[in-house]
């Protein structure tokens, strides 16, 4: 689950909540230069097949904004306090509550399912509009000259992980358990998050006997507690841990909706050459019910109601007739970080979840810390040599902040140099900037492989984990990297069962050689 | 073949759905997730049609989750809503304690800030909304918040909660569009502005087509039979026959409009045999104004006045009283009443008869002249 399943008012994980049109699961951006070398950047956002794939709800309006930007070097490169992100922080909010205005394409299909894809706010063209069939490959001509590929229809569901495993991680009870979305207390339940399964809590650790809960199957909820009081990690009779991981693909034969494009980079930007990054994330909006039956006019002035008025001044007139569900620009932003809450979709500028996200991952930490120290690798997390994973949280940012500084701070090392084929003296990315602001930022010098963007191929999910890697640690006389854990050679020495990478190395069905990339749709189930 | 309409096609689903559920649902084992969805599907069929009879067996089968899988919350927060929607103030509280955690989620919050203004606890049921309105502007808050404003004389205020209700609307939920459509012109109505109610109705009618509520709701603006009929073909409401025969026996129709008595007493009566009180107040009505039977009217008022202490019930029993010839001992229900700062033509009206009928001239003028300049029209609007 890259972005499954959130925010919660469309989290499907819940008995009691269907699956929704408005549930973004994925943004995918690289850059795919042609072979006549003229640049361009792939943005794709998936989300879920409902009413079914290929088929669009007329009631969705989905958005995807766009802003190239130059490559900023962070002038603090070795600042590793909380004033060096105080200072990042203050820098994004001034960039998104600054004159800083997004391009935007705009998507929304009639129920004669015909898309109608608006382009907004585009620096040479202003505003223009088309409309295009689904489920079918278009070229779109802008009135400057340049053509734009589009894909609005069904598609396999491209991301792939073991779904099951990461919630038997935090230990996340709607994935096991028949859990009502108003029962708050009993999503992530208190006890410690790990990578290998706790002795003794039965309440999350795989049962041979009941194979199918959390894939195909939930229990009801036993009554509590709901909390552990052991002091170790499970071991088998050979001494092997137990993984809350199987490397099993969770998404398997499943599929999405998807709108996909391909656009020029000097059609995004005047300054192609200067303009280096291209910043991108996806939205589903929801129309209103008010205006999907024309009435009684209710402007705001009209019915002297100033406060509607104020709530209205930012957005257009397209968008006062809908309701912001979701957002998602870099994975696990909103799963893992901002725990899915409907408050905290707040795209790109989410700066202010900051704090959320650092008292978030040193809780995160005090779970996945001990357990990746357990395996014998080296942790970014402070955990104080903890032997066990701790179940903590924070309230208070600055006591969360010593434990995490590593983490937030550290280059994430890559495997190898082939992310940047231009030998260019570009930095390697810092989890801080990866998560504020919430957008896909693909370096159009890169690869775009994950974080310098998306690709369709990267395993985001086992990479989210390679966060609590120290990257200064050593295996073989290499740094630690990103890939790290997808190394099933690093796992068949490992003192665990199963003996595998978290998550699946690659999708259940081949990506596509040419746009739109992502693979054909399974066939309906019968 | 005519498409269906909304309220059908709603219908149909949750139909299908129980007919799924209802095969597994009870089976050993129990799941709850599904006995949960069952019995919410079998309340919501029960919404849809209007039968409150409907609740009866869902209730045995609450009660029988319950026994089954213990309190689970979803399943004792439905159980309080089936009991609140049949005037159980007491079992309300009572299920939403079966899981303690319960009282404190926004969604036992909301009932609970019911129950207050049901008991004629004002200020503590707007407290309670206002903070749950800080805490997040749902349109179900937003809409009862509108409601307690509407019935406290803030109009105008009242309009543009309810405004901002239907902005937090979406397209997934036009019956609860409509819903808030009613409360408009309701809203209108109170306010004698007939044409602006209808407005509302017209707009809830086309956001959810084939909803046997607008058509009631266009039935009472209009004082009209034939919407009644209508409706009456479609829901079994011992209420709503009494308001058609009440019409007929205005056009002179006095066979039709006794056959329409006769069934909506037998309705109530049925029901209060059994030992449910949702129907108290309209027994009190009944008997006061149909039968004209002042003692039997003070007997269903006293009873529902027992349960629920708040204005309408209060109003109730002084209107009993007053037509069982006890103008005296009315005026210090009315008065209460008019204490709580309801301000509500219905009621108004209501206190000038009594206060005349106790002597007491000059205040039934000032309550006559204040239900006429809060409603000009005196058009017909709900009292409860």
């Amino acid at each position: 689950m890259a972005d499954h399943n959130d925010p919660n008012s469309v989290n499907s994980a819940f008995s009691d909540i269907d699956v929704s049109a408005a549930d973004l699961y994925d943004f995918f951006g690289f850059p795919t230069n042609s072979e006549a070398g003229a640049e361009k950047v792939y943005m794709a956002l998936t989300f879920a097949s409902v009413p079914q794939t290929g088929v669009f709800d007329s009631d969705i309006l989905y958005r995807v904004q766009i802003h190239a930007a130059p490559r900023a070097a962070w002038p603090e490169a070795e600042g590793r306090g909380i004033e060096s992100l105080l200072k990042y922080v203050d820098a994004v909010k001034e960039k998104y509550l600054g004159s800083f205005k997004a391009s935007e394409i705009r998507v929304n299909v009639d129920t004669a399912q015909r898309a109608s894809v608006k382009f907004l706010n585009f620096h040479q063209t202003g505003n223009f509009s088309t409309t295009i069939d689904t489920n079918k490959v278009s070229e779109i001509k802008t009135p400057d000259g340049h053509v734009i590929k589009a894909f609005i229809g069904g598609r396999e569901e491209a991301f792939f992980n073991d779904l099951t495993g990461f919630f038997r991680s935090i230990n996340y009870a709607p994935q096991f358990y028949h859990v009502p979305h108003t029962m708050l207390d009993g999503r992530e339940l208190p006890i410690p998050k790990t990578l290998l399964e706790l002795e003794g809590n039965d309440l999350f650790n795989f049962n041979p006997a009941e194979p199918e809960v959390g894939y195909s199957q939930k229990k009801n909820m036993p009554p509590g507690p709901y909390s552990w009081s052991g002091n170790k990690y499970k071991k088998d009779d050979k001494g092997n841990f137990r993984f809350v991981y199987t490397g099993n693909d969770s998404r398997k034969g499943l599929n999405s909706n998807a709108i996909v494009f391909e656009i020029p980079l000097a059609f995004l930007t005047a300054a192609p050459a200067q303009d280096r990054i291209v910043n991108c994330w996806g939205e589903s909006w929801v129309l209103k019910a008010s205006k999907k039956v024309p009435g009684i006019p209710d402007h705001p002035v009209l019915s002297e109601n100033p406060i509607a008025l104020l709530r209205n001044f930012n957005q257009d007139e397209e968008l006062k007739s809908y309701k912001l569900v979701d957002t998602d620009g870099q994975p696990f932003a909103d799963a893992a970080l901002s725990e899915r809450e409907d408050s905290r979709q707040m795209g790109a500028n989410n700066f202010w979840l900051a704090p959320t996200f650092v008292k978030r991952l040193a809780h995160l930490g005090w779970g996945f810390g001990p357990s990746i120290s357990a395996l014998g690798l080296k942790t970014s997390f402070n955990h104080d040599n903890s032997p066990i994973s701790i179940h903590k949280t924070y309230s208070n940012v600055f006591e969360a902040f010593p434990r995490v500084a590593k983490t937030l701070f550290q280059p994430l090392n890559m495997p190898d140099d082939s992310w940047n084929p231009k030998c260019l003296n570009i930095p390697l990315r810092r989890a801080f900037e990866v998560f504020v602001p919430n957008v896909c930022a693909i370096d159009v010098d890169t690869t775009g492989t994950w974080p310098f963007g998306r690709r369709l191929e990267d395993q985001v999910a086992t990479r989210f984990l390679a966060l609590f890697l120290d990257m200064e640690a050593e295996l073989n006389g290499k740094k630690y990297h990103i890939e790290l854990l997808n190394d099933q050679a690093m796992w068949d020495s490992a003192p665990i069962e199963p003996k595998t990478p978290p998550n699946p190395l690659r999708n259940d069905k081949e990506f596509l050689k040419e746009f739109p990339y992502l693979a054909e749709p399974w066939p309906p189930r019968s | 073949m005519p498409s269906l309409g909304h309220h059908a096609v709603d219908l149909r689903r949750v139909e299908a759905d129980i007919a799924e559920l209802e095969k597994t649902a009870f089976l050993e084992p129990l799941q709850h997730a599904e006995v949960a969805r069952y019995l919410y599907r079998l309340y919501a069929r029960s919404a849809l049609n209007g039968d409150l009879k409907e609740l009866r067996p869902l209730e045995r089968l609450i009660n029988r989750a319950i026994e089954c899988l213990g309190p689970r919350e979803d399943i004792c927060l439905l159980k309080a809503n089936l009991d609140f929607k049949l005037h159980r103030l007491a079992e309300t509280k009572r299920d939403l304690s079966l899981v303690p955690a319960l009282k404190d989620r926004r969604e036992g919050r909301v009932i609970l800030a019911d129950v207050a203004f049901q008991e004629g606890r004002y200020q503590a049921a707007r407290v309670a909304l206002e903070a749950l309105t800080e805490e997040d502007q749902t349109w179900d808050v937003l809409a009862r918040l509108a409601h307690l404003e509407a019935k406290m004389g803030d109009a105008a205020l009242a309009d543009e909660l309810y405004t901002r209700a239907e902005d937090d609307i979406t397209a997934k939920e036009m019956r609860a569009f409509a819903w808030v459509q009613l409360q408009r012109g309701l809203l209108d109505l109170s306010r004698g502005r007939l044409d602006d109610a209808l407005a509302h109705y017209d707009v809830a009618d086309r956001a959810y087509t084939g909803y046997w509520v607008t058509e009631e709701h266009v039935g009472d603006a209009l004082e009209s039979p034939s919407h009644y009929e209508r409706v009456l073909e479609q829901v079994d409401k011992p209420e709503l026959a009494q308001k058609l025969g009440g019409l007929y026996a205005k056009a002179g129709n006095e066979s039709r409009a006794q056959q329409l008595f006769t069934r909506a007493l037998s309705g109530y009566l049925d029901s209060a045999e059994r030992g449910e009180v949702h129907y108290y107040h309209h027994l009190t009505e009944y008997f006061a104004d149909v039968a004209h039977d002042g003692e039997e009217a003070v007997k269903w008022a006293r009873k529902d006045i027992e349960l629920r202490d708040n204005f309408n019930t209060q109003t109730a029993l002084a209107w009993a009283l007053h037509c069982s010839g006890q103008s005296a001992a009315s005026v210090p229900y009315i008065e209460r009443a008019i204490e709580s700062g309801v301000k509500d033509a219905a009621i108004f009206s209501k206190a000038a008869i009594i206060l005349e009928a106790a002597g007491l001239r000059s205040k039934a003028h000032e309550y006559e002249h204040r239900a006429a300049h809060l409603n000009p029209l005196r058009l017909h609007v709900h009292a409860h």
